[in-house]
């Protein structure tokens, strides 16, 4: 992992448990946060989120499918990671793909809602064109540029940038096709559909380090966590999703605590993301 | 007699017609779960170790209609390719029969799953006792009737105690699902095909440390409050079943 002398990581343990980490930072402020919006033009929506040295794009594509049998009126996502060698020489072969598909995973969680489709940042149902026949496909990839920490927090960020950024074309159905036949359809050029991703939540990950916990941890830190849970969280203060990283055991109490203070970090961070998301459609329109 | 014989048909044809998967009305007052349990009423649980005789360690577990088998090899000498390490791997693999459901070979997700179960024993192995080697954890799912991932964490941990593995604690595992505002403990297959969102707990009862913890679906902060309890509560009571089995296995053998 991360080459670091013991005089390091006690510097590293002493400023946290001080509220004064490497960079400056208190243990729940986050870097600065930047985002880009429409950086893949073949895309129906990207973005890039950069925080401090993280670095991730996430691209939106919408193609057209066929509901699965289980659930005729919705219509499909799937979120795939990728953590090119390109980042850090870490990610050749396994270790990667171990990572990307732990990454994946977690979105999908985080993301998705439950089985019935509750507490979903994505409407799938409003995906869905014709019952049980079409249906868009919405494929959401993230790829990692430069790691350096919080790379499940950068993606969820920029995937809600991205499907800010999507818009999806009008479909105007040919005249109804007898039951068993495929209609046709036939796909607008110029009219598309806005997301609404007033409910997408935001992921915040807490890392414990010693007995305290840190948010937007960096690699440095993140090798001294004892533990890391993730959670997301709406803008209507509910937890959509949460995963746990790392071996150690935690406390029933804890992982409370640890509920509440994401919930409390997560209203700044919703906000500041929804900022930085508008100033920079803001510049794209430019 | 005679009538008697003619009233019950002496041959049947199966009815073709499938049953439709039909969402039942969960906001009426009377509604049961299809196996008759309480809301927080655990499934019966069937624990044995010793189920394979060629691994370090085994166990079989059933509960309900899940039924699955895991067994421990190891610890034994890490693959060449390996780096040096000074203290223990451990290799978690789920698999599913061909036959464990009902569409033959649909076996969900067990990538994910094997990391789960990975990330819900780690914690509670200790790892520093076996240096340089690994310590290989197969789990088949025999029979998948909800609740799969649970059950394969708490027979896994039994697998390995089963094994001579040195463990801070035994793991017990269980989920609760949201089904609108009920919730429900150790939902059945049909029960988690309409969930809400579940919540899953993998814990170490006399340590009181929870090793790892999933949530799906959306949840406030009150209702996590309470899954939680409940969680905690029937992991305690399965860690109790799951002792008393490692007693039983242990007096058979001294006898």
């Amino acid at each position: 992992m991360v080459g670091l002398s013991i005089g390091e990581k006690h510097f590293i343990k002493g400023g946290i448990a001080q509220d004064l980490r490497c960079d400056g930072r208190k243990r729940l402020s986050y870097r600065p946060l930047y985002v880009e919006t429409g950086v893949i033009p073949q895309a129906n929506g990207s973005a890039r989120v950069r925080m401090g040295g993280t670095d991730v794009i996430a691209s939106v594509k919408a193609e057209l499918g066929k509901p699965s049998r289980l659930q005729p009126d919705k219509g499909k996502v799937s979120i795939y990671v990728d953590c090119s060698p390109l980042s850090t020489p870490l990610f050749q072969g396994r270790g990667g793909e171990e990572l990307s598909a732990e990454l994946s995973v977690a979105l999908q969680l985080c993301l998705l809602g439950g089985k019935s489709g509750a507490g979903a940042g994505i409407d799938l149902s409003s995906l869905c064109i014709i019952d049980g026949k079409i249906c868009w496909d919405l494929y959401i990839d993230g790829l990692v540029v430069s790691s350096n920490g919080n790379l499940l927090d950068a993606l969820g960020a920029a995937i809600k940038a991205a499907l800010s950024n999507t818009g999806i074309p009008k479909v105007h159905v040919a005249a109804a096709a007898s039951n068993d036949e495929q209609p046709e359809v036939d796909i607008s050029d110029e009219e598309f559909s806005q997301f609404d991703i007033s409910l997408v939540p935001v992921i915040v990950t807490l890392t414990k380090v010693g007995r305290h916990y840190i948010v937007d941890a960096t690699t440095e830190e993140e090798s001294q966590m004892s533990s890391a849970v993730s959670v997301s969280v709406n803008r209507k203060g509910h937890i959509c999703g949460l995963s746990k990283r790392g071996g150690a055991g935690l406390d029933p109490s804890i992982i409370l605590d640890m509920i509440s203070v994401a919930k409390h970090v997560s209203e700044q961070f919703t906000n500041q993301l929804d900022s930085e998301i508008a100033a920079a459609e803001a510049r794209e329109d430019e | 007699m005679a009538t008697k014989a003619s009233a019950s048909p002496s041959t049947y044809s199966p009815s073709t017609r499938r049953r439709k998967q039909e969402r039942p009305n969960i906001k009426d007052p009377d509604w049961v779960r299809s196996d008759g349990r309480g809301f927080h009423q655990c499934r019966p649980a069937f624990l044995r170790t010793g189920a394979v005789n060629a691994a370090a360690g085994s166990a079989y577990a059933e509960f309900g209609n899940t039924k699955v088998i895991v067994s421990v090899f190891g610890p034994r000498e890490s693959k060449k390719a390996m780096m040096y390490s000074d203290i223990g791997r451990l290799n978690c693999n789920i698999s599913y029969t061909t036959f464990a459901t009902s569409i033959r070979g649909q076996g969900s997700d067990h990538k994910e799953y094997s990391s789960m179960l990975h990330k819900a024993l780690e914690g509670a192995i200790i790892l520093e006792s076996f240096p340089k080697t690994t310590v290989d954890v197969f789990a088949l799912v025999l029979e998948s009737g909800g609740s799969d991932l649970p059950v394969v964490i708490s027979c896994a941990s039994l697998a390995l105690a089963d094994a001579g593995i040195m463990m801070y604690d035994l793991v017990a595992a269980v989920s609760v699902s949201c089904l609108g505002t009920n919730l429900i403990i150790d939902p059945v297959l049909e029960e988690e095909s309409y969930q809400d969102g579940s919540l899953m707990i993998t814990f170490m009862p006399s340590r009181n440390e929870v090793t790892q913890m999933t949530i799906t679906g959306e949840w406030s902060t009150q209702k996590i409050h309470e899954a939680m309890e409940l969680c905690l509560d029937a992991c305690s009571k399965l860690r109790t079943i799951m002792s008393s089995c490692l007693k039983e296995a242990a007096f058979a053998s001294n006898e």
